[in-house]
């Protein structure tokens, strides 16, 4: 262990590369034609994305009696995996705009990557809604609009908050990623060499100029967009936490729920990134932009949400105690010892015991470990929506009415699929546009800004 | 970073300042000793709210002192020790909770709950006085370690300049995050929510959190900015480093807010008798103007009052804003205190003000204290140049 | 050729970023505004040397975001207190609490959206591909690596010589100066040209078609319609299970259809009038219900008051009046068997009228004719 120096600043990247070596190499993917492994990785993904359609493809065809949902379950997989997409969809943003605000450099190296991922991931999330409502070529009644029925949406209800909070956010995500692309683009328009790319570029860009006229504006806009972002992003998980907290259900009903999803969400999307940038550092050779500081810079933000995660566990289950209400008591005790006391276990491992590993900066710093550490991370919080919603649904008020939920073979091939529709498209974008924000990246190159003067 | 070395020269404070403390907190204690011979009841209530402020003044600006550390944030090394004054008061908090130990069948009703009581009969393992004194107590003794142990180091720093000492300081940081969120969380639980003892709400402790880093925050701005463009702390400081108090107040008071909404909203929504009943004693009598007084101090003001970008960092308006914010965390407490004591009228009269001028009092001797025997800048800090060079 | 291109900007190209921003200060201080520096990502403090005024696209996020919220928060109030007016929940028509969460994405939205597109159409005037600029040397440098400095022949203190002098004596590492594209300044559009014309025509027939398709076969399709047709007997259909071929079955002998009551009075009022008791007593939830019953179904005839004077008097034979000696001395049996069974042009209102609403009318015609012919002792 190497004894830091506090008064210099780190510098963001591992070396000092050159300008034009940062083009070249984040260019690189783009210029060059897919090889096998690409190939291989995408037959994967469109294997799982084939499930996808199988699997919806009899749902709309039967009807969601395929799913496993039943009488007091009426919510499962479809709402778990539309909370864990969304949830995923969180770091993004959090990344671009937040630590933005918070002027935290190293995020250039994974801003990008990661605000690709939020749109992908919010994308896969925006499915399952859809398929939820049983019908949804009938989708468009989702939005308020003067139609032949006279017939307006309610808009006390959560559930259409949920339309407006993943709309806004899918649209704000695709407009600060674009925002971002634009120089970029520009910048691959100079370099280009194929007359159709340069069309392509040419058009997307815009004309933009490097002008230090239009930096300026370009730089306000971004500061405008992250500080819009920042509570969009937590105004979208504490909607969604809405859809559950607002009801009366034992285990639904809480008051912390907003804050606890929203950390659960940069949790999970934490995870996430972390876990697909290890593989792109890899093959891509970015290893000098996504550092290994940046990456122990994300495992400690994971040990800092899973830790409030755990917290949140913890408050829930001491004031369903306090609360002296039976229902609560017997709701927390049910998600301990229950029917789906494994399931609990299973989030209370991953969720909470595994990101304490992190407290070991040698655990930090190696990256088969984070690795494993963040799937596991991922399998928890996929379960944290499951405990959620299906143990307090498959035991409510009336013992006469409980259930056991069981999945059946057309849930698990959704769930599947989703995975394949969101790498699917992570894998597109690597192939098509520059993962690493050009333009942020040589920003912070060591000596990229004029020195300071003191007038 | 050629120069490391730091211009930094010890100035002591008017006399003036002390007076005006010491007047402050003679006052003050009259009132406060005069409350507790005419009305025990009622200034056991505002001692609650005493208590929980100076609480989160001193918890909190060691909470920011230790978040420095973590977050590795250069900006705020020169204004530092402000912070770790400030945290002094931690030493201080008996002053506040003893006199409260002695009432507590005065203001807390599940001390003595009716046998036909069943939920606060339940409860009595929790809610029982033994265990909260000993709570208060391990609570005190944990924030008084961690206060030692931060402080002490970064003294020792000022001479030797060593750098181990931020790591040391670092890693105590971490272990005090933990800490901090538990210990503040149960101490809302305890000395605000079970003023209600039927009531509950899982973001209690995180809606006290939000407050107090509001209080530390503002408190520190208090301080922060005339000692520096008076020119107590070193010199070279640029307007740069006041935006980030002034974005984090703003930032903080958007947390209240949302935090508030969301516990509110859930609250009106769900519409269940043994939860909305904590928000209609707010909300009958006098009591709606004073909610609607929380709204407009604690979000509004200070939300309008910081939202461009030059306001952040314009020294006149952060002291306004900042004590706009402060008083709205006071206003705060009473609002979640005193509809307890006197349901559907508001009252307020001359025994309401005891604390809160004997804590005014309390601060800034505690602070004048302070001054004389260290030195207002971390003068040893690694991070304290560039801390100073510090631009946007 | 060459002599008619027009100058558009001589540049200068540099290497590190503390050599251009100490050249944009010199020309600055030389007094040229036209000017514009370049670089492949922001340069900090580039703003106060090119002297360039704050930003105003906070204001923009401001108008915008503030009208976003007013706009979501009345169109939520019309349409929830004023044009669809439902309670839900027990929750107010409008809510408030409830909407804060969308007027909050409606604010954001709006606010981001028009941000964006007034900084990348109305500020920067993109899209922009013609640009003398666009397509140089100059153009590929600074979008890479390199730093450089544009001075504009149409800024007044212009001078080919002197712009040179003053790039040469900053050591720029190289100066282009930048010509209009002759091309494109002369190039004429026409609108009537055959191509644009062609290409008008199939995006019109595009259009039309789509829109066609949509709105009068797409929109009537329904998608996977058998849930619409279950296996189940409708009323009047033929059925195969029943030998008859009867969908429709005959009720098990000797069923009573619910609240059916017989009335063996039938043909016999005056037996009726001795016979039947009126079971209802009288009451103001009675009064009431006769009231409204005897408004609708009576009054056309006998008017509001049974006094026969009716909005129908004169069109048919005149309706009697029912504050007669004769109507007043019936009992209510009686009248309850014209009711039920109607008299000379009245038809019988026993489908209209439950048993329990006929003598609730009675009751009400009661008081009506006690009204007329009040006592007395009334007035105590």
């Amino acid at each position: 262990m190497s004894t830091v120096d506090y008064t210099r600043e780190l510098s963001v990247l591992d070396t000092k590369p050159a300008l034009r070596e940062l083009d070249d190499l984040i260019s690189k993917p783009l210029e060059t034609k897919p090889n096998k492994k690409f190939y291989i990785a995408l037959s994967i993904t469109l294997s799982m994305l084939s499930l996808l359609v199988i699997g919806l493809g009899l749902t709309f065809y039967y009807g969601i009696g395929m799913w496993g949902n039943n009488n007091p379950v009426g919510w499962a997989f479809d709402i778990v995996n539309f909370v864990f997409w969304v949830g995923i969809g969180h770091a993004g943003t959090l990344i671009s705009a937040i630590l933005f605000l918070f002027r935290q450099k190293w995020r250039t190296g994974i801003a990008r990557f990661a605000e690709g991922m939020t749109i992908f991931a919010v994308m896969t999330a925006g499915l399952f809604p859809l398929i939820h409502v049983g019908r949804p070529w009938l989708a468009g009644y989702l939005f308020p609009y003067p139609n032949q029925h006279s017939v307006w949406v309610n808009f006390t209800s959560p559930l259409l908050w949920d339309v407006f909070a993943v709309s806004t956010y899918l649209t704000v995500s695709l407009i600060f990623w674009y925002v971002g692309l634009i120089p970029d683009l520009a910048t691959l328009r100079e370099k280009t060499t194929n007359k159709i790319k340069k069309v392509i570029y040419s058009t997307f860009s815009l004309g933009w100029r490097f002008s230090n006229r239009h930096w300026q504006n370009y730089e306000m806009v971004y500061l405008i967009l992250a500080g819009f972002a920042t509570p969009l992003v937590l105004s979208v998980h504490t909607i969604v936490s809405f859809d559950f907290a607002v009801s009366i259900i034992p285990g639904w009903h809480t008051t912390i729920f907003p804050p606890y999803f929203v950390a659960g969400a940069v949790f999970s999307g934490f995870a996430m990134v972390q876990n697909v940038l290890i593989i792109v550092r890899k093959i891509f050779n970015y290893e000098h932009i996504i550092t290994l500081d940046t990456l122990e810079k994300m495992n400690k933000i994971m040990l800092l949400t899973g830790s409030m995660v755990g917290y949140a566990y913890a408050m829930e289950f001491f004031i369903a105690w306090y609360s002296g209400m039976e229902m609560e008591r017997f709701t927390f005790l049910n998600r301990a010892l229950g029917p789906y006391a494994w399931a609990y276990w299973i989030m209370i491992t991953c969720n909470v015991v595994s990101p304490q590993l992190f407290w070991f900066k040698k655990i930090r710093r190696t990256i088969p470990v984070m690795f494993v550490i963040a799937i596991f991370v991922n399998i928890g919080m996929w379960f944290e929506r499951f405990v959620i919603i299906v143990t307090s649904l498959s035991r409510d008020f009336l013992p006469s009415s409980w259930a056991y939920y069981k999945p059946t073979y057309v849930d698990a091939m959704i769930l599947i699929g989703s995975f394949g529709f969101f790498f699917t498209w992570i894998l597109l974008f690597a192939k098509a546009l520059p993962v690493v924000s050009m333009a942020e990246v040589k920003a912070v190159v060591e000596g990229a800004q004029p020195s300071h003067k003191e007038h | 970073m050629s120069s490391s070395t730091v211009e930094y020269q010890k100035k002591e404070l008017p006399a003036k300042v002390k007076t005006v403390g010491m007047t402050l907190l003679l006052v003050g204690l009259i009132i406060v000793v005069l409350g507790y011979i005419v009305n025990p009841t009622r200034t056991a209530y505002n001692n609650i709210i005493g208590f929980t402020f100076l609480a989160s003044i001193g918890v909190g600006s060691l909470f920011f002192v230790a978040i420095e550390y973590l977050a590795g944030a250069v900006w705020s090394a020169p204004f530092r020790r402000v912070g770790e004054f400030l945290s002094s008061l931690i030493i201080i908090l008996p002053l506040l909770f003893i006199p409260l130990l002695l009432n507590m069948n005065n203001v807390f009703h599940w001390t003595h709950p009716a046998p036909a009581d069943k939920i606060l009969v339940e409860k009595a393992p929790y809610l029982n006085v033994n265990f909260f004194i000993i709570r208060v107590v391990v609570f005190w003794l944990l924030w008084l370690a961690f206060y030692y142990f931060i402080t002490k180091n970064s003294r020792k720093q000022d001479q030797t300049k060593d750098q181990l000492l931020t790591k040391k300081n670092i890693k105590i940081s971490a272990l005090f995050m933990p800490v901090f969120a538990l210990t503040i969380s149960f101490t809302a639980i305890d000395w605000l929510m079970s003023l209600a003892p039927h009531w509950f709400s899982t973001i209690f402790g995180v809606y006290y959190f939000s407050g107090t880093v509001l209080a530390a925050l503002a408190a520190a701005t208090i301080f922060i900015i005339p000692l520096s463009e008076k020119g107590y702390l070193v010199k070279g400081i640029h307007t740069d480093s006041y935006y980030s108090l002034g974005a984090l107040l703003f930032a903080f008071t958007n947390f209240w807010a949302y935090i508030a909404f969301s516990q509110f909203l859930l609250i009106w929504y769900a519409n269940l008798p043994e939860e909305t009943i904590w928000f209609l004693a707010r909300w009958e009598g006098n009591w709606k103007f004073v909610t609607i007084g929380l709204l407009v101090f604690r979000f509004l003001i200070p939300y309008v009052g910081l939202l461009s970008q030059p306001s952040k960092m314009n020294p006149k308006r952060l002291i306004i804003m900042a004590s706009v914010i402060l008083f709205a965390h006071y206003f705060d407490l009473y609002w979640l205190t005193a509809p307890n004591f006197s349901k559907g009228e508001v009252t307020f009269g001359w025994i309401e003000l005891g604390f809160p001028i004997m804590i005014a009092g309390l601060i800034i001797l505690v602070f004048i204290y302070k001054t004389k025997k260290e030195n207002l800048v971390p003068i040893g800090d690694p991070k304290l140049k560039r801390g100073i060079d510090f631009r946007l | 050729m060459m002599s008619e291109k027009i100058l558009y900007s001589f540049t200068a190209i540099f290497d590190s970023p503390d050599e251009v921003s100490h050249a944009t200060e010199k020309v600055v201080e030389q007094g040229y505004t036209k000017f514009d520096v370049h670089s492949p990502y922001p340069l900090h403090g580039m703003d106060d040397a090119m002297k360039l005024p704050p930003s105003k696209l906070g204001y923009v996020a401001l108008v915008f975001g503030l009208s976003g919220m007013v706009a979501a928060l009345l169109t939520m109030w019309w349409i929830s207190a004023v044009d669809y007016p439902i309670v839900i929940g027990g929750k107010p028509l409008f809510s408030f609490p409830a909407y804060i969460p969308i007027v909050f994405e409606i604010t954001v939205l709006s606010a981001s959206i028009a941000t964006v597109l007034a900084m990348l159409f109305v500020f920067f005037k993109l899209p922009n591909n013609s640009h003398p600029l666009h397509g140089t040397e100059y153009m590929k440098k600074v979008s890479s690596d390199k730093y450089g400095i544009s001075i504009q022949a149409e800024d007044p203190k212009f001078d080919e010589a002197s712009v040179r002098k003053l790039f040469e004596s900053l050591q720029a590492r190289e100066i282009y100066s930048i010509y209009w594209d002759n091309e494109e300044l002369t190039h004429k559009h026409k609108i009537l040209e055959p191509k644009f014309l062609t290409f008008l025509f199939v995006v019109a027939i595009i259009s039309s078609g789509t829109a066609y398709f949509t709105l009068n076969k797409l929109m009537y399709m329904i998608p996977f319609n058998w849930m619409m047709d279950q296996p189940k007997q409708s009323a009047q259909q033929k059925s195969l299970v029943f030998s008859d071929g009867f969908g429709m079955r005959q009720p098990v002998a000797g069923t009573v259809a619910r609240g059916y009551m017989p009335y063996e009075f039938k043909g016999k009022p005056d037996v009726a009038g001795e016979k039947l008791i009126n079971p209802i007593p009288i009451s103001i939830e009675s009064l009431k219900l006769g009231q409204v019953k005897f408004d609708i179904y009576c009054s056309p005839c006998h008017g509001y008051h049974a006094e026969g004077n009716s909005r129908l008097r004169g069109q048919f034979p005149n309706p009697p009046s029912l504050h007669s000696e004769k109507v007043r001395n019936w009992s209510d049996g009686r009248i309850f068997a014209v009711l039920t069974e109607g008299q000379n042009i009245m038809p019988s209102y026993a489908t209209q009228l439950s048993v329990d609403e006929r003598w609730a009318v009675i009751n009400y015609l009661r008081v009506l004719q006690r009204a007329l012919d009040a006592k007395e002792t009334d007035l105590q």
